[in-house]
Formats: structure tokens, C-alpha cells, sequence
């Protein structure tokens, strides 16, 4: 409390919310959990994309799934993650209702996704794709970024510098593309996944408060 | 020259002079280290309960209470008892008048500093 109280002074209103409920949202390992099942469902998928005989119809099932799983979980997971803290862990964490989501910022980022999403078949259509050593280093890279960026804690930056350190790992190993995506994420997976899982059981070992004030 | 110089600086002590002095109109309520704590994430949200206010700031029980009491008080603050299944929820939310100060607290800090 008294380190919070010196860290505020040099702090807005909004940058305190913000950390505080970053630290929050991060405290019961289940936003880890959710990517380590993501990502290890990810690297399930592309494995099979390489086991099954291309064009049948078993390949085909894959690639859609592919194509459907990052919208997927991205509308899902935090869903999830409210479902299950309300329904089960409402003593632990309590109650919050966050404010309605901003549909401008939301649209925004869709619309990049978009034009990204379309660069990338025009790419692969005109045969320009950039070769896969290069697609996996940058996948590791900027899924790091983003893990260390959208995670701001310490738990999460070792995550992002492990992913990026793996994917240019994999991206010299000279695998395929889809044997390099199986590794990466089924990698990352699996540490999110012990990390996850080891700060949700310390946070359920630690006794509730009893009662309430006020 | 020296002149020009020496009408610059009592320009500009000037200007750190009225916003010191800004500084004297902050709200005390709000300014203290918890207080703010609380206002600040009760912003971001529509409402939150007594636990979550308790897990995410780290203040005690009685410390979180007493500084809830105070904001209420002040008309900051509304305080609801309500139930989810068995589980007891005191819900906090900010009042119109609790978000007009923590938006006038903003301006002046961002402005001292």
C-alpha cells in the first residue's frame, strides 16, 4: 500500500486504473490459461493440416478450421474467462462490471485485421509470399511484442521473449511452415499453459477475506 | 538583451506561480493516495464490488471501508447491498458529481505538471 501510495504521485487517474486493473485481470492465471489452450489448439490444428493427405475432404475440415479459430477465440475467450470468474470464482476475485465496449476503437482494429488479411492472400496469390524462415522469426517476434504489450507484467514479457526467441529458433531450423507453427505454438502453449496453471492454484490456495466491510 | 531575458523569466515564474496555485484548488477527498485509488478504478468501470475494490487495490478491510465512507459522504460515491445466488455484493458505482470531480482533478493536475 505505501509503495502504491509514492507510485501514484507521478501517476493520471487513468494510468492507475489501468495498472491496477491490468494486475487484476492477470492475478488468477486464467487469461494465461486461455492462450496456452489457444495456442496448443493452434499447433493441434496445424499438425493435422500436415498429417492428413492433402485435398481430402479431413485436410480440407482442417484449413477451415484454421481459417475460423483466431476470430474464434478472439471473441470467445474473454467471454470465457467472465463466465467462469462469475460463476466460480466471484468470491475470490469479486464483481465488476466493465464499462460498454468502445465500438469505434473495436472497428478500427477489425478493419486493420482486414486489410492485413487481404494483403496476405493477395500476397500468396501473386506467389509472394516471403519464405517461411522469414514468417515464422516474424511471427515469433511480433506475437512476443504483442504477448509482453497486451500481458504488462513480468510473467508475460519471459512468455514474449521466449515466443520471439523460439521463432527465430524454428525460423533457422529451415522446417516448414507448418511444422515451424506446430512447434512455436505448441511451445509457447505449453509454457503459458504451466504458467497459467501454476499462478491459478497459488491464487485458489490463498484464503478468501471473510465478510465484507461496509 | 539582459532586459528580454529577465521578462522571459518573470514570465514564465509567472506561469508556475498560477499553476502552484492551481494546485491549492485540488480536492482533498480525491487526493489522498487510496481515495484515488478507488475513484480512479471505479472510472473505468460501470461498478464494482467491495471484493474486487479489495483484491485490486490491496487495502485492508477496515481501510477500504472507512475511505468508501468517506467518498460516500462526500456525494462521490453510491453504495448498493444487493445478493448474486448467496453470494452478499456490495456495489459501488461513482456518482455523476464523483466523475465532474475526478475529471476536474485531471485537468488540474495534468496542468501543474
Amino acid at each position: 500500500m505505501i509503495e502504491n501510495s509514492h507510485r501514484h504521485a507521478n501517476e493520471s487517474p487513468d494510468a492507475i486504473a489501468n495498472r491496477l486493473m491490468q494486475n487484476a485481470h492477470n492475478r488468477d492465471g486464467l487469461p494465461e490459461i486461455a492462450i496456452g489452450a489457444s495456442f496448443l489448439t493452434f499447433a493441434l490444428l496445424e499438425w493435422l493440416q500436415v498429417a492428413f493427405h492433402p485435398g481430402s475432404f479431413l485436410s480440407n475440415a482442417v484449413v477451415v478450421s484454421l481459417m475460423l479459430f483466431f476470430p474464434a477465440i478472439i471473441l470467445l475467450s474473454p467471454w470465457a474467462i467472465k463466465h467462469v470468474r462469475t460463476r466460480f470464482l466471484i468470491e475470490k476475485v469479486g464483481y465488476v462490471k466493465p464499462k460498454p465496449l468502445n465500438w469505434k476503437l473495436r472497428s478500427k482494429m477489425i478493419g486493420v485485421a482486414l486489410v492485413l488479411a487481404v494483403a496476405a492472400i493477395f500476397a500468396a496469390y501473386m506467389g509472394a509470399f516471403p519464405p517461411a524462415g522469414w514468417i515464422l522469426a516474424g511471427t515469433g517476434i511480433g506475437g512476443g511484442l504483442l504477448l509482453s504489450l497486451i500481458g504488462r507484467s513480468s510473467r508475460f514479457i519471459v512468455g514474449g521473449v521466449a515466443m520471439a526467441a523460439t521463432g527465430i529458433l524454428v525460423a533457422f531450423s529451415r522446417t516448414s511452415l507448418e511444422t515451424g507453427f506446430t512447434i512455436l505454438y505448441g511451445f509457447i502453449g505449453i509454457l503459458s499453459l504451466i504458467s497459467g496453471c501454476v499462478v491459478f492454484f497459488a491464487f485458489m490456495r490463498k484464503p478468501a477475506a471473510a465478510g465484507e466491510g461496509k | 538583451m539582459p532586459l528580454c531575458v529577465s521578462l522571459l523569466r518573470r514570465a514564465k515564474a509567472n506561469r508556475l506561480s498560477a499553476k502552484i496555485q492551481q494546485l491549492a484548488e485540488i480536492d482533498r477527498i480525491i487526493h489522498e493516495p487510496a481515495r484515488l485509488m478507488i475513484v480512479a478504478l471505479l472510472a473505468a468501470v460501470e461498478e464494482a464490488d467491495f471484493q474486487y475494490l479489495r483484491q485490486t487495490t490491496g487495502l485492508t478491510q477496515g481501510n477500504l471501508s472507512a475511505h468508501l465512507s468517506k467518498l460516500e459522504d462526500a456525494g462521490y460515491l453510491a453504495i448498493e447491498k444487493t445478493f448474486r445466488g448467496k453470494y452478499p455484493l456490495t456495489i459501488c458505482r461513482l456518482t455523476e458529481r464523483g466523475r465532474e470531480v475526478l475529471d476536474k482533478y485531471r485537468k488540474v493536475i495534468k496542468a501543474a505538471l
